[in-house]
């Protein structure tokens, strides 16, 4: 069994590597990435100011070679994964410096290029006594022109697999932060709706179950399938239309997350505020979700209930309710835990379609803009996420499962 | 559900009294048109698609018939051939307002105008509208179309608006008509498309197993953690989305559903005896994959396919509503309640209700029918004991 945990953990390694490769290199090949668009941004920049040059000839080949430095284009795919992944030194810091000039690094540190002997050698500027660490220098050739620069650097291990999202492009913030800005709505919305729909689809399997082959049964049926087959987005927005326009019942609030004086609130109208903001988009969440949970534990206390033992302990003449939840339900709960392992994925909860209609600024939003915008960083960092959810989440489902169902054995 | 029972195999089995031996695909169909919500839920469902085929004739701008000095011109029935894919219909080639009268109009004739000249002219020229005489594209640029007119309104010249206009002055209507008509063409080709690939490969994965199935498992949980809206956007910003564009999109990601269920299904029925025996007395690998296991491991995603359809309408309309669906003016449910969502403090809430409404109604259908289905093919009968 613990054997069988330890490969499925490491069967996720190559998992893990095949598909953030494969996203990896389609994101960094796509036409209209961040390098051209800076370089589009900037030609139009130089048009406008009337520099009287127009196409490539707007830019100084200097410029694109420090935009490719920055966006890091400047290296073959597999370097720059490599890089991405923190398996490979990347160039942590890196400045121009011309041999004989002192160069500022860093807070303090200034560095200078000197020649001694035929060699270059670098030397702390102010105290050349001092070693310089791990500052390097090299020499490049322009290809063109023949001249030489020079240019001082520093490495480091730098990538996901040391925490380091990287920044993103467009708020020129940590992506962690920024991910971590939006994390509190996307909490919220997730336990609320896993919370619900788990209650609501055991409450009302069990129903169905009990009444199976009853009106109740089948409309109930229907309007799951119902909730099922409507993407959750489309509900929200016909209830927004009806229960918080002015057109019909204004009920409810238009959208947002909590009103523009929430910080001036105490506790309790906090509290209020919050739930008064949080019934439709939550309804949006949990609508679609518990369709399948709602059928499966219909189905698995029925074959339950049909059971001998059940029989047996009708016959001995238990109540029902005590056989129904304490007897049947210890078995028929079982299918319900197959997939309690994607808990975790309530932390980062949030579709964007939703938060679009809600106007809600969450996760989904920030995901979708970063796509939209090609913030690598954040796009980079949110597939990760998704991806190791999905990897551990499989196998937490599977580890509950044994938990719970002691005659599984995997193997 | 009473039928259930009377339908069992046992008690047709028995039926040697002269009652009929059924195959058990016609008891399946049987019992399918004996549940009435299913049965007639596809009939109206597939009533409405056949007709959404001849809208052009139904619903349209353009004249069904024109008559003008001897000379007949029937200007809708070329749209009729243009319908699959009616982001080009903007594209078809049109007859000038002034080769049929209208004097100064060089670019497209607008028919209703040129009815009431007609009228008015009286010399014997005629034009027959369709019957809802406004098509999904016509906006605010031609006379007498003016935005957000609301529900049951009546333009100038007293024609009814049945759901009113949009943004730009088109009829809500006629876009929600085509839309149903897009949508569910597009959840039609998705759902057969990703069937035909995910069918056999999962078939092959399930029977052969060994590096074949490990392989193509590693390939699918790589494929299927890929960023399905990037490529989407990356697509979208290359090439222009087409309704085909779009169809391949979904396909080449929806196929790996279908591919694992049938993959299980293969690998479970490869182990039972009946193929053992196919084996052992040598029938070819193939007959064995097509006539033993495979009507044997159909039932689910029979079952599963009206809720494929169901899960691609529901993409199609979410990528419009985002904006990264059919290319404008596509008349799309999804890009209608986007412009109703950014209009909503203004009360204009039949663009949202409208398309909205139509997709409810329609995955309604469709559920229905799955529903029926189910049930047709896999009656599950409980005995409970209290």
């Amino acid at each position: 069994m613990v054997e069988y945990f330890i490969r499925r953990i490491l069967l996720t390694i190559p998992t893990f590597l095949g598909s953030t490769f494969v996203v990896f290199l389609i994101v960094q090949l796509a036409p209209g990435g961040p390098l051209e668009q800076q370089i589009q941004a900037l030609k139009r920049g130089g048009e406008a100011a009337g520099a009287g040059l127009v196409g490539e000839q707007a830019l100084p080949k200097d410029a694109i070679e420090e935009l490719k430095r920055f966006y890091g284009f400047d290296k073959p795919i597999w370097q720059r994964y490599l890089i991405w992944l923190g398996v490979m030194k990347r160039e942590a810091k890196s400045y121009r410096i011309q041999p004989g000039v002192p160069r500022l690094v860093g807070e303090k540190e200034r560095l200078v290029l000197v020649k001694e002997g035929d060699k270059y050698v670098l030397r702390n500027a102010d105290d050349p006594a001092k070693p310089v660490g791990d500052w390097k220098w090299r020499r490049e050739v322009d290809e063109e022109t023949g001249q030489e620069r020079y240019r001082v650097y520093r490495e480091a291990f730098s990538g996901i697999l040391t925490g380091d999202f990287g920044r993103s492009y467009r708020f020129r913030k940590p992506v962690l932060d920024l991910i971590a800005e939006r994390l509190p709505v996307s909490i919220q919305f997730g336990i609320i709706s896993f919370v619900l729909s788990y209650a609501i689809s055991i409450y009302l399997g069990v129903q169905k179950a009990l009444r199976h082959n009853t009106p109740f049964d089948f409309a109930t049926s229907s309007a799951v399938f119902m909730t099922y087959s409507i993407p959750g987005w489309a509900i929200g927005a016909v209830l927004l239309v009806l229960l918080a326009t002015d057109r019909f019942f204004p009920i409810f609030p238009l959208g947002g997350f909590e009103d523009p004086l929430y910080a001036e609130m105490n506790l309790w109208e906090k509290i209020w505020d919050r739930a008064y903001h949080f019934v439709l988009p939550t309804i949006a969440y949990t609508a679609g979700s518990f369709a399948v949970l709602t059928m499966l534990m219909k189905n698995s206390l029925l074959d339950t209930l049909s059971s001998d033992y059940i029989r047996t302990a009708f016959a001995k003449g238990i109540r029902e309710q005590r056989v129904i939840w304490l007897h049947a339900m210890r078995n028929s709960i079982i299918p319900i835990t197959a997939n309690i392992g994607y808990v975790i994925g309530v932390f980062f909860a949030g579709s964007y379609l939703i938060e679009r209609v809600f106007d809600i600024q969450g996760i989904g939003q920030l995901s979708f803009e970063a796509l939209v915008a090609r913030d690598y960083p954040i796009v980079f960092a949110f597939t990760v996420i998704s991806v190791v959810i999905t990897l551990i989440g499989s196998i937490l489902s599977d580890l509950a499962l044994a938990i719970v169902d002691p005659r599984i054995r995997f193997k | 559900m009473a039928q259930v029972e009377t339908l069992s195999p046992s008690v047709s089995a028995n039926g040697a009294g002269g009652e009929e031996v059924l195959s058990i695909q016609q008891r399946r169909w049987r019992k399918f048109r004996s549940l009435k919500r299913g049965y007639y839920s596809l009939l109206i469902l597939l009533g409405a698609y056949g007709v959404s085929f001849f809208l052009p004739l139904l619903v349209n701008n353009r004249a069904l018939v024109v008559h003008y000095n001897g000379k007949t011109y029937f200007p809708a029935v070329r749209d009729l051939l243009d319908l699959p894919i009616v982001g080009q219909l903007a594209g078809t080639p049109f007859i000038s307002g002034e080769e049929l009268g209208q004097v100064g109009n060089k670019s497209e004739c607008n028919y209703r105008a040129l009815k009431r000249q007609y009228e008015q002219e009286g010399k014997g020229n005629y034009v027959i509208m369709p019957l809802y005489p406004f098509g999904p594209i016509e906006d605010i640029s031609v006379e007498g179309n003016e935005p957000f007119m609301p529900p049951l309104s009546r333009t100038e010249f007293g024609e009814l608006r049945l759901f009113g206009t949009d943004d730009r002055g088109r009829d809500v209507f006629a876009r929600m008509a085509y839309g149903f008509q897009i949508s569910f063409s597009f959840a039609l080709l998705v759902a057969t498309l990703s069937y035909l690939i995910g069918v056999p490969l999962g078939a092959l994965m399930g029977y052969f197993g060994r590096w074949f199935d490990l392989l193509m498992q590693r390939f699918m949980e790589i494929w299927g953690s890929l960023p399905f809206l990037f490529l989407i956007i990356i697509v979208v910003s290359i090439v222009r989305p087409n309704f085909f564009v779009l169809v391949l999109m979904l396909v080449i990601f929806s196929w790996l559903g279908i591919a694992q269920q049938m993959r299980a299904q293969f690998y479970r029925e490869k182990a039972r005896d009946y193929t053992a025996a196919a084996i052992s007395i040598g029938v070819p690998t193939p007959k064995i994959l097509l006539k033993h296991i495979l009507p044997n491991s159909l039932v689910p995603i029979i079952t599963f396919f009206p809720f494929a359809i169901v899960g691609d309408i529901g993409a199609l309309v979410s990528l419009d509503f985002l904006g990264f669906g059919l290319a404008p003016p596509t008349p799309s449910w999804g890009e209608m309640v986007s412009i109703g969502m950014d209009n909503l403090t203004n009360g204009y809430w039949w663009l949202v209700l409208v398309p909205l409404g139509a997709l409810f109604v329609t995955l309604m259908l469709v559920v229905f029918i799955g529903e029926a289905i189910r049930e047709a093919f896999d009656p599950k009968t409980f005995s409970r004991l209290r």
